[in-house]
């Protein structure tokens, strides 16, 4: 467990990094944190708030690997555009342009923190092109888990939050992985601690 | 008008899965390509809600909620075993939306559940009364067994309408 936490981390910390770049502002992190969670519980991690979704598929050498996306309430999400795109109105809703640079970031972001888990385990995961939705979260969560190839009960969550103080920013980046993707985990990351 | 006093319990939370019977409210959060389902009697004014997130069980019965096939003979059970006639029946169901187009084989989960339940209850010969299903937005769905089996929906945008 302490393993895939660091996992989790190696990730997160990649992606805050590239947010950092971004918005050319300071970026903390929380503690990663890898939630299992029961489909029925789903409630009481993700409400029915209003949120924008970046979300990719998991590919590469197992091809349907589960989910990596990026979370952000709707209110940041639009102090996030306007930081990126010179705008000051935090209360305008949300428009195309808006879109792509949200689209942009998670890209970013997913890509960052692939990379690094990547390197980690000698292992290629790359991410789909990406999908966004800005709509209640738990519906684009549950829609996902309900698609996901293998049925579950339990979902494990990689959960990190990331937030900027300066542009009053909150998201998560939250990796959702196939059951045999979090075996393929397990196993590298049993060789890489034989192997040390 | 003067709301109910009891309007102001706070709803029974029915997660993915799950299912609940009797005369308090009860919530359904969230619902992307799942469906929230509602039976509400109106002779003895209780209900059933159930939060379904696949169409076929292929014979798993350990959650039957979760399955279109299986939570819906649970519900109509529950009921008729608590007195209720399938004629006063008033089905109700929401969700069933497709919010991830690209993703997924082009399955569609939310179509197949909506129709997975039509089906089983068409077999019940039970008429469903009102559907808000499809489309690819979110849903938050609220039952009302003690106001008249009153079913509201909302969306993101935060406007909730009876349906």
């Amino acid at each position: 467990m302490d393993a895939m936490q660091e996992l989790g981390n190696i990730g997160a910390a990649h992606a805050a990094t590239t947010l950092s770049q971004m918005l050319s502002s300071p970026v903390e992190m929380s503690v990663p944190k890898i939630k299992v969670v029961d489909i029925s519980q789903l409630g009481s991690h993700i409400g029915d708030e209003s949120a924008a979704l970046v979300v990719f598929e998991l590919q590469g050498e197992i091809a349907h690997g589960g989910y990596i996306l990026f979370y952000i309430s709707r209110k940041s999400a639009v102090h996030l555009t306007n930081s990126m795109l010179g705008l000051t109105d935090p209360d305008r809703a949300l428009n195309e342009m808006d879109e792509s640079a949200l689209l942009e970031v998670g890209n970013i972001m997913a890509s960052a923190f692939l990379d690094a888990t990547a390197e980690l385990l000698g292992f290629v995961m790359l991410p789909s092109p990406p999908s966004l939705t800005i709509d209640m979260a738990h519906a684009a969560m549950q829609s996902l888990i309900a698609q996901m190839q293998e049925e579950i009960d339990e979902v494990v969550l990689f959960s990190t939050e990331l937030f900027c103080e300066e542009h009053k920013i909150d998201s998560d980046i939250i990796m959702m992985p196939e059951t045999s993707m979090l075996n393929t985990f397990v196993e590298r990351l049993e060789n890489l601690m034989k192997a040390s | 008008m003067i709301e109910p006093l009891s309007q102001n319990a706070l709803p029974v939370m029915i997660g993915i899965g799950e299912y609940h019977v009797g005369s308090t409210p009860m919530m359904a959060i969230g619902l992307g390509s799942c469906i929230g389902l509602t039976i509400y009697d109106r002779e003895h004014h209780i209900g059933a809600m159930v939060h379904i997130m696949l169409p076929d069980s292929s014979g798993r019965s350990d959650r039957p909620g979760k399955y279109a096939d299986t939570a819906v003979p649970l519900l109509l059970n529950k009921l008729t075993d608590m007195g209720c006639n399938k004629a006063s029946l008033v089905v109700k169901m929401a969700g069933g939306a497709c919010m991830f187009e690209y993703f997924g084989n082009n399955l569609n989960i939310g179509e197949r559940n909506a129709e997975k339940v039509r089906a089983v209850f068409a077999d019940h010969r039970i008429r469903i009364v009102a559907e808000e299903v499809g489309g690819k937005i979110g849903r938050t769905v609220t039952f009302y067994p003690n106001d008249g089996g009153k079913v509201t929906v909302r969306s993101a945008d935060g406007a909730a309408h009876e349906i």
